[in-house]
This record gives structure tokens, C-alpha cells and sequence, in this order.
């Protein structure tokens, strides 16, 4: 990793073109990251951000923590951006439709491990996810993906948003009981029109 | 009519994490690094219009500090021994002011 830091020295000592090498070593990183946070059509321009943002604040990496560990608070941060500036556009969010119920039921008849893996690779599952994050907050979207559906810690969560463990513990509680209530509403929606 | 329960709430739930995990790692087009590098570019251009070469902001900061503390201890000297010449610093001045009186007049 010392080579990394070489080449971020020298990047910060006006070598603008070694910043490629950084681009190369984690730009798989960076996409995967941003690829869980943003839809498909937008990694491109988002990981695009994260990295001119790298530069921009590159001085102001530290080197006491792997330079990954800093890119993927940056690729996280730049997500939730895109999420509040989303949102004051108000784009209109799909639509669920019939199959998605009856998705939804296949998922709570199943009982099987088999069951429950099919049942998520369905497209209906990704929709449905979408469907229901993109009715969140910005940062009850970025706190449930990180701490529910990525896995990461509540210490990890905090690092990585540069929040307090106290905040994203509030926000993690309040935006799972928002999916639930997001969930509960389209079920008896759903119920009510069959 | 049957509302969720906390059992068919972590089903789901399973299911979307599961969902979300599985998702394909993107791939970059080839020309998107070559993008950024034209944007980190221009950005380098950018900074380089407003900001000083390497090192130089680090001596200026470091004259800056040097100089408020020289700053702090003139005035500090300056107080202690100018209160004991409090009194002929006042004559001076009203002394300078009759004088510009009369002139005027």
C-alpha cells in the first residue's frame, strides 16, 4: 500500500496523471459501492463524481486509514447527494403492479431456503425494493441500504456517513419501521382491490 | 384482509436483501476513466488558478502565526512600559495640540 501512498504524494505534487492509477486500482470498487445505491442507469455518473471529488479533496486524505476505506465514504456521500438533489426534482417513482402482489404473497407462502432464493433473483423483488426506497428520505435510504440490505455495521455505517453511532442507530430504527409501514400499506392496498 | 406480522415483515425483508445483494457488479464503459481524467484535469486547472504552489501556503500560514505573536508581544511591551511615561506622553500631546491651535489661529 506504501505504493499507493507514493503515488498519491505525487499526484498532490502536481502529477495529475498518476490519479489514473488510482482511478484503475478502485474504480470496480468504487461502481459496486455506488451501483447499490443509485439506479443502474446512473453509476457512471456518480462513480464519475466520487472521483473528481477524490481529487478535489485529496489533501485532506489522512493516511492513517487505507485510502479505500476514504473513497468509499466519499462514493457513499455522493450517493445520498444525488439522492437530495433527486428529490427536490421530484422525479415520479414507478409504479407496482399486479405481479408485484402476487410476488409478494409467493414470498410470504415460501418456507424453503430454495424458496426464498428464487423468490429474490425475481425481478418483482428489485422492483419492489426500489419501489419502497425510493418513497425514503435521502438519509433513511442511505441508512437502511448501508445497515439492512449492504450488512454494514452501526460503527461501520457511522464511518462511513461521517455520522455519530447515536444517529445512524435513530435513523437505522426509523427507516426500517418506514419500510414497514411503506410495506404494510401496499399489502393492504393491494388486498383491498382483489 | 390479512395485515403484515412481524414474521411476514422479515420474510420480505430477507427476500430484499437477498435481492439487493445479488444485484451485478456494473461494469464501466473504457472511456469513462478517460472522462474523469479529463474532469480532474480541468479541475487541476481550476485549483491551480486560485491556489499557491506546494509549500508556499505553509509558509504563509507560518509568517502569519510569527507575526501575531510578534504583534502581541510589541503591544504587551509597549503597555508595560508606557504606563510610567503616562503622564509626559499627555503633556506631549496637548502640548501638540496648543501648538496647532495657535497656528490655526
Amino acid at each position: 500500500m506504501s505504493d499507493e501512498r507514493d503515488v498519491i504524494e505525487e499526484v498532490l505534487r502536481g502529477q495529475i496523471d498518476r490519479f489514473a492509477e488510482l482511478i484503475a486500482r478502485h474504480q470496480q470498487h468504487v461502481a459496486r459501492i455506488v451501483s447499490r445505491h443509485v439506479p443502474s442507469d446512473c453509476v457512471a455518473e456518480v462513480a464519475h463524481d466520487v472521483f473528481v471529488r477524490a481529487y478535489t479533496g485529496l489533501s485532506n486524505f489522512s493516511r492513517q486509514t487505507p485510502f479505500e476505506h476514504w473513497l468509499s465514504g466519499i462514493a457513499v456521500r455522493t450517493c445520498y447527494d444525488f439522492w437530495r438533489a433527486k428529490r427536490r426534482e421530484e422525479l415520479p417513482v414507478s409504479a407496482l403492479t399486479a405481479e408485484h402482489q402476487v410476488w409478494m404473497d409467493h414470498v410470504l407462502a415460501a418456507e424453503s431456503e430454495d424458496q426464498f432464493r428464487e423468490q429474490a433473483g425475481r425481478r418483482e423483488a428489485t422492483e419492489l425494493l426500489e419501489w419502497a426506497l425510493g418513497r425514503l428520505s435521502a438519509e433513511n435510504r442511505l441508512v437502511l441500504t448501508l445497515v439492512y440490505l449492504d450488512g454494514y455495521s452501526v460503527r461501520e455505517a457511522a464511518r462511513v456517513l461521517g455520522w455519530s453511532v447515536v444517529n445512524v442507530k435513530v435513523r437505522a430504527h426509523r427507516a426500517r419501521h418506514s419500510l414497514r409501514t411503506l410495506l404494510r400499506e401496499r399489502k393492504l392496498q393491494d388486498d383491498t382491490l382483489q | 384482509m390479512t395485515p403484515f406480522n412481524d414474521e411476514d415483515f422479515k420474510k420480505v425483508e430477507r427476500v430484499l436483501s437477498d435481492a439487493h445483494r445479488s444485484r451485478r457488479d456494473p461494469s464501466l464503459n473504457p472511456d469513462w476513466a478517460l472522462n474523469v481524467m479529463r474532469d480532474v484535469r480541468r479541475e487541476a486547472l481550476r485549483q491551480g488558478r486560485s491556489t499557491m504552489p506546494l509549500g508556499l501556503d505553509r509558509l504563509v500560514w507560518r509568517t502569519a502565526a510569527m507575526a501575531a505573536v510578534l504583534a502581541v508581544v510589541f503591544t504587551g511591551s509597549v503597555l508595560i512600559y508606557s504606563s510610567g511615561d503616562a503622564v509626559e506622553l499627555s503633556t506631549l500631546f496637548s502640548s501638540e495640540f496648543d501648538a496647532t491651535v495657535a497656528l490655526l489661529e
